[in-house]
């Protein structure tokens, strides 16, 4: 009886000590707004347009300095019916944003690339990390017209790059939680 | 000097186990360094350990719980178990939280010691002198330029790219290009002639240019260089717009990329000054949460190890106390608690032997008390035994055959307690009593009493009871019914006195007689006639008086012969109806029988029981008057394991006095105004011949009664 009122007690605190994260769960979180595959001449491209948000300990983070880390997971699944789908193609670009005090500026930096990018204001900065134009997915030859396709898509925010101090925090902080979920879509032939 | 083998209180896993949490904690320690090669590691050593504190509260928990469940059942060595882990919990806690405490005071002091305001204003303040500089470069880049679209508003278009070669090379500038206003390349020149396509302004400069009519900026240029990016408008027919970029110079760039760095990660510290803390604070927690929960784990194990044969003794001792000898405990160690198990077993072995030795010894005493107690109750001597406040202890059987008392039934009360339903008991009972409490010897003493079967005589012997310490714990009193004895003793004097009296006085009676009867025949005819009455009448009594004596002897000499001569088979009912038919006839007293159904069949001399009958009857007949009542009956009784007829005669008559019922049987003793008083003697003796018992009834209150009781002769004997 004892041990069993302990669990119950256990239980409430815990659910408890959960609940700010489940409020604030779907307010910060990336979201992929649109996304397009089109065949251009030999190859499927994708184009892909995404929202991202910062929080408010987020931007206060990357204004002090912290450099902020996204990676834009894309998979292309081809469907099978009985079985899991099977994945062609995955491919992550990294992105990496900081502030520079001296310049005033937000550099943003494709490391998958390594292009450079100064902008003066935050917004503009998320702004060319958002549009995604003509991304080579696959060739046209790959394609199978009676398979069916999809096109995965996921912003992940990357906690484990962030300095070790905020790492513990940003695991059980949600407002460190900035990733977007799985997005997908149908490949049109 | 022989070297011991040291066994440790837990096992090669338990010191592994222990020791990959130090190794987990101290990689979780380095990776808490932002330089260290572990930090990519340090939420997976985080989780790590997370989970190694969830699985060590986990075992602690179970022990914890294992550790209730059995004090509550209170097992053997729970309640030490959970003393010593109280102890050592309290004792290993308290200056873990001590140090816990002032490490955080000294963590946290530290950091906060790290930003002071002055830094802050002195690196802000270094940034802006930096931006400042920079800032001033721009400014003088800008109007240089601007300066620059003067000289090339005269110049043609085919002149104008040999003119900006010209002035970027007075200008100082890395690259001059010029621009449409639609952003369409007019002429381009740069330092490097590799440089086919120049730096293009974005979106956002070309909103700005068209806004603001020039634009410059601070922009980082490749190789890790700063260049200043200074537009002008060109005041021609068709705007253009003359882009220049100028190299900052190296010495400038590293002072202002090392002023910005060191802003930079002030800025980023202070910023996680917050998540510092919580990190270190977490880091220090989870050492101490591991550390104490392994810790109180080991103990677990430890104080488990060491209880094991304290709780074995316990269990030991348990089975001891309720009786069990025989399972000794195993010795799990050679130290100093296998000595104790050790002697714990010999301890147990010694007991159960004593035991045995006193359950051989109880067995032999209660052998020999039922032994005694056997003898005692077949004594014919009763026995009563005392305790120290003179309360009755034992009685035995012959007790209650002397008393007529179940003297058991009196055990735990008083000896004075018997007179309640025997009133006759009182003045002997007293007296013994008396004795008992006085006396500090063996005494001896004579009572007697009035039992229901007459009188009778006991010779009692008491003696006190001393403890070895010489305390007086009770007495014990012997009782012999000596009434058999002394009317034996009795009946041979008187037998001897009648058969003297029957020699002695006999003899000379014939000689008187014929010589009385001689003088009377010689005489009678020589005398006076007066004198010959008077001689006729003294021969007569002489005669008479010497026929009296002759059957006084005669009944002297009946008493003292045997009465029990020859021996048969009597039916008791005829007899007394045959003796009965005789007085029915001459007298007109009624007689009522009642005799039993059945044999009633005795062993004896048929005259001499007649000779009882009669003198009986006799008695009866002169007690009472012509009117009178004779009852006679006839029954079987048991009497102690033996059968007997009692034949009980009453009459109506005048009864026996109180002060003659105790010596009615003795010779010359007689309430008749003739007789030789040897009736009754004579019935006495013949019915005590015969192995029978007479005795007055006395609780009969009218007339006289006699009861006698014969063994009974059984046909099967016969």
């Amino acid at each position: 009886m004892l041990s069993s009122r302990y669990l119950a007690i256990f239980f409430c605190c815990t659910l408890f000590w959960l609940l700010p994260f489940t409020v604030y769960a779907d307010d910060l979180a990336t979201e992929v707004i649109d996304a397009e595959i089109t065949l251009q001449k030999d190859h499927y491209v994708l184009a892909a347009d995404i929202a991202y948000q910062l929080s408010k300990k987020a931007t206060i983070a990357l204004q002090s300095g912290v450099p902020l880390y996204w990676s834009l997971q894309i998979k292309l699944l081809q469907h099978r019916p009985y079985l899991w789908n099977k994945t062609l193609l995955k491919t992550d670009i990294h992105y990496r944003l900081q502030y520079q005090a001296l310049l005033n500026v937000y550099r943003v930096q494709n490391l998958s690339n390594g292009e450079t990018y100064n902008f003066s204001t935050l917004y503009a900065a998320l702004d060319l990390m958002s549009e995604i134009q003509d991304f080579p997915l696959i060739e046209k030859s790959k394609i199978s017209p009676e398979e069916d396709y999809l096109c995965a898509l996921k912003v992940k925010f990357d906690r484990g790059l962030l300095p070790v101090p905020l790492r513990s925090i940003a695991y059980i902080d949600k407002q460190w939680y900035l990733s977007s979920d799985w997005t997908l879509w149908p490949l049109k032939k | 000097m022989a070297f011991e083998k040291v066994k440790l209180p837990f096992s090669l896993f338990t010191l592994i186990l222990f020791g990959l949490i130090l190794l987990s904690l101290q990689l979780m320690s380095s990776a808490t360094q932002e330089s260290s090669e572990l930090s990519a590691l340090y939420s997976w050593l985080l989780l790590i350990n997370g989970l190694g504190s969830v699985v060590l509260l986990s075992l602690v928990g179970v022990n914890i719980y294992t550790l209730i469940q059995h004090t509550k059942k209170r097992e053997a060595g729970s309640r030490l178990t959970r003393r010593m882990v109280s102890l050592f919990v309290v004792l290993a806690l308290a200056p873990a939280v001590i140090v816990f405490y002032f490490s955080m005071q000294f963590l946290h002091q530290g950091i906060d010691s790290w930003f002071n305001v002055e830094i802050d204003r002195a690196l802000e303040d270094a940034l802006e002198l930096s931006q400042s500089s920079l800032d001033q470069r721009m400014r003088w880049h800008l109007k240089q330029t601007q300066q620059l679209t003067e000289k090339l508003q005269d110049s043609s278009e085919n002149r104008v790219a040999l003119d900006m070669e010209n002035l970027r090379e007075l200008s100082g500038a890395s690259e001059m290009t010029l621009f449409s206003r639609q952003g369409r390349i007019i002429a381009s020149s740069s330092i490097n002639l590799g440089d086919i396509l120049p730096s293009l302004p974005d979106k956002n400069i070309w909103l700005q240019l068209r806004q603001n009519g020039e634009y410059v900026a601070v922009a980082p240029a490749h190789e890790e260089k700063l260049m200043v990016r200074a537009i002008a408008k060109v005041n021609t027919q068709e705007p253009q717009y003359l882009q220049a970029l100028y190299p900052v110079p190296v010495r400038v760039y590293d002072l202002a990329d090392s002023v910005e760095f060191a802003f930079v990660r002030y800025k980023e510290m202070k910023f996680l000054r917050h998540s510092l803390k919580i990190t270190f604070t977490l880091a220090l927690s989870l050492v101490l949460l591991m550390s104490l929960l392994a810790a109180i784990w080991v103990a677990f194990i430890s104080i488990r190890n060491i209880i094991a044969p304290v709780k074995q003794l316990v269990k030991g001792t348990q089975a001891v106390a309720s009786g069990h000898y025989d399972e000794p405990l195993p010795v799990i160690a050679q130290d100093d608690l296998g000595f104790l198990v050790e002697s714990f077993n010999e301890m147990m072995n010694r007991i159960a032997m004593a035991r045995d030795e006193t359950r051989i010894a109880g067995f032999e005493v209660e052998n020999q008390r039922a032994y005694l107690e056997t003898i005692l109750a077949n004594l014919t001597a009763g026995v009563i035994s005392f305790d120290a406040s003179y309360n009755i202890r034992t009685a035995n059987q012959a007790a209650y055959r002397i008393f007529h008392i179940h003297v058991n039934h009196f055990i735990g009360r008083q000896l004075l307690d018997l007179i309640n339903d025997r009133s006759e008991l009182a003045e002997p009972l007293k007296s013994i009593q008396r004795l008992l409490e006085q006396a500090e010897d063996i005494w001896q003493q004579r009572i007697a009493f009035l039992g229901p079967n007459g009188r009778q005589e006991l010779l009692c012997r008491g003696t006190p009871l001393y403890s070895q310490e010489g305390l007086r714990v009770g007495g014990v009193v012997v009782f012999d019914d000596v009434t058999d004895l002394i009317q034996a003793q009795k009946n041979a004097a008187w037998g001897e006195v009648a058969r003297r009296l029957a020699h002695e006085i006999k003899n000379p009676l014939t000689p008187i007689q014929l010589s009385a009867e001689r003088l009377q025949h010689k005489l009678a005819d020589k005398l006076e006639p007066a004198d010959a009455e008077i001689l006729q009448r003294s021969t007569r009594t002489i005669v008479h008086q010497v026929e009296a004596m002759k059957e006084m002897v005669d009944d002297f000499s009946e008493y003292a012969k045997p009465s029990k001569k020859e021996t048969v088979d009597i039916d008791l009912s005829r007899l007394v109806k045959e003796i009965l038919a005789l007085y029915t006839l001459k007298s007109g007293v009624k007689f009522k029988t009642d005799y039993e159904a059945g044999i009633l069949t005795v062993n004896g001399d048929p005259i001499s029981l007649r000779q009882v009958l009669h003198n009986l009857i006799k008695n009866a007949l002169e007690a009472i008057d012509s009117e009178g009542l004779i009852e006679i009956s006839l029954h079987h009784v048991q009497k102690n394991n033996t059968d007997f007829i009692e034949l009980a005669l009453y009459d109506n008559g005048t009864g026996i006095k109180e002060d003659q019922i105790e010596t009615i049987f003795e010779p010359y003793v007689t309430t008749k105004t003739k007789g030789t008083g040897l009736g009754l003697a004579i019935v006495k003796k013949i019915i005590e011949d015969h192995g029978g018992a007479i005795w007055v009834d006395i609780s009969r209150k009218v007339g006289a009664g006699f009861i006698i009781q014969l063994p009974a002769c059984h046909s099967e004997q016969q």
